[in-house]
């Protein structure tokens, strides 16, 4: 008879370890992401869903077709500088729960520029990347600064008339650029977390990765974990 | 007030196609104001209130004989008092203030919502009330200070220059008001006429920088003022210079909002692109390299 409590005996292992570890090894899988981190990812994810979907209708007529969706577009106006706040809220708690993981290794700074192409590309070579690459990091980072020139930029658009009309003109824009470079690079975010590079969506909702996932992907953190030989 | 009439609408805010209805061609209505000939009186903003129905507006007493300190969603046109020393003695300047219908309006410019602010034909610019999500864009959007938001529905309210009066064939509450006839209403070239010869009058009594306030960088407002001190509007209630739709407003309307759209589709359209080239990123061969788990 196994050990585990009955009520657990049902219960996929991993998904069972994965409730409060990471970076550890369950059969054939990898723990990537504890029960606390995918949390907050989701929260991060579907607060920013709830920002576009009430934002895109305000910032241009052409999705004035979703407007419909929330309720109208007063509902949009209403609904946009709440989730807001709560995107930002989250936004933070991931910066703090995630910034020592996130940290450059002054080799991954070659990342910011064509390095991201060539990884698109599929032709790095990935053999000392780590449980995160270069340009995952780099997102992270720059995700929080996004997050807070959309903070900034929004409560002068939630409370204009407290603002001199140069603040409100500058805050427009702010919030438009911000929004557009955000909204291009979660594209691709999306995109390499489902249909690019299968078995990634997984460890965001089971929790784990394949070995040959992460040998695949990033296999310094492999060999971290399973005391595997650099080939 | 709902829109008059939709055969009527040359603008409307935020459409992307199919903005301009409007097949009646009606001649531009402008008011006339004179500051000359202003008494400061305040049956203008009384006739305004009553017209309207926007109640009695409590105020206090602020050291001057301003009713309020700027226009209020319920408090549309508001009198202007300024005391200014000029030439060795004290002036006692009253501006009529209230929304200047441009004739390119930069609060219906900077509007997100869609039909929320509309310019007729006849050079109204006119509020839809329905369609108003009280966001403060047109705030932003106007040079002239003017969009002010209800307390109590959250949307923005303003002069309407008596449309549904002037659609019927009358007048202005406020210029059917004025008891020194201050002010006129009639075409836009009449009212310049007019206010050009009160200039030329001034000008003979010894104001020589008396002009006629009808700003280009908003290509000419619906509301023309003759100012006595002309080179000077800054002296009646803050009425600025150079009045235009501000460039950043311009710029995200027409240049960042544009790109941003075509930047976003065309990620979208970069990453299926990028898919039917490069496929998936993984690894194919032996049963421990599968990097999707095994279907349970």
């Amino acid at each position: 008879m196994s050990a585990a409590p009955i009520r657990d005996r049902a219960m996929d292992e991993a998904v069972v370890v994965a409730r409060d570890s990471e970076n550890v090894v369950v059969g054939n899988e990898i723990i990537r992401h504890r029960l606390s981190s995918r949390l907050i990812h989701w929260s991060v994810a579907v607060t920013f869903f709830v920002c576009v979907l009430s934002g895109m209708p305000i910032w241009t007529p052409v999705f004035a077709w979703m407007a419909p969706l929330l309720g109208g577009l007063n509902v949009c106006r209403w609904l946009h500088p709440w989730s807001g706040l709560a995107f930002s809220l989250a936004s933070l708690v991931m910066l703090v729960a995630w910034y020592s993981e996130m940290e450059l290794r002054p080799d991954e700074r070659s990342w910011i520029g064509p390095k991201l192409f060539t990884y698109m590309r599929y032709q790095t070579d990935d053999s000392d990347v780590g449980k995160y690459n270069g340009g995952q990091k780099i997102f992270f980072f720059t995700s929080a600064l996004a997050a807070l020139g959309l903070l900034v930029s929004g409560v002068v658009l939630w409370f204009p008339l407290r603002f001199s009309p140069l603040v409100r003109e500058a805050a427009i824009l702010l919030h438009d650029v911000t929004f557009i470079m955000f909204a291009v690079t979660i594209v691709f975010h999306i995109y390499l977390g489902t249909a690019a590079e299968p078995g990634t969506f997984g460890s965001m909702t089971r929790g784990t990765v394949t070995k040959a996932w992460a040998r695949l992907h990033h296999p310094r953190w492999y060999r971290e974990l399973t005391g595997a030989e650099k080939k | 007030m709902s829109v008059q009439n939709s055969l009527e609408v040359v603008r409307s805010s935020a459409q992307v196609w199919g903005s301009s209805s409007a097949q009646r061609s009606l001649p531009t209505v402008s008011k006339l104001i004179d500051t000359s000939t202003c008494i400061g009186c305040k049956a203008c903003e009384v006739a305004c209130q009553e017209w309207n129905d926007l109640g009695v507006i409590k105020t206090e007493q602020r050291g001057t004989y301003q009713t309020m300190p700027t226009l209020d969603a319920g408090f549309w046109n508001l009198i202007r008092f300024d005391e200014r020393e000029v030439d060795g003695g004290v002036k006692w300047l009253m501006r009529k203030d209230q929304c200047m219908h441009c004739a390119e309006p930069g609060c219906l410019e900077a509007c997100p919502a869609p039909g929320a602010i509309v310019q007729y034909a006849n050079g109204i610019v006119d509020v839809n009330q329905d369609n108003c999500i009280g966001c403060g864009y047109c705030a932003t959007g106007c040079p002239f200070e003017v969009p002010k938001f209800s307390a109590k529905t959250g949307k923005m309210a303003k002069c309407t220059l008596c449309v549904d009066r002037v659609s019927v064939g009358l007048e202005p509450a406020c210029i059917k008001a004025c008891p020194t006839g201050c002010l006129h209403f009639g075409t836009k070239d009449d009212m310049v006429a007019l206010g050009n010869h009160r200039v030329a009058q001034l000008k003979a009594q010894g104001y020589e920088q008396a002009a006629l306030y009808d700003p280009s960088g908003v290509d000419g407002t619906g509301v023309v003022t003759v100012l006595a001190h002309g080179d000077h509007p800054e002296w009646y209630g803050g009425l600025p210079r150079d009045p235009h739709v501000p460039i950043g407003v311009r710029f995200w309307k027409n240049v960042v909002r544009p790109i941003g759209l075509i930047a976003i589709v065309g990620a979208v359209v970069g990453a299926f692109g990028h898919y039917l080239n490069f496929g998936k990123k993984e690894v194919k061969g032996a049963a421990d390299s599968e990097t999707n788990l095994p279907q349970a």
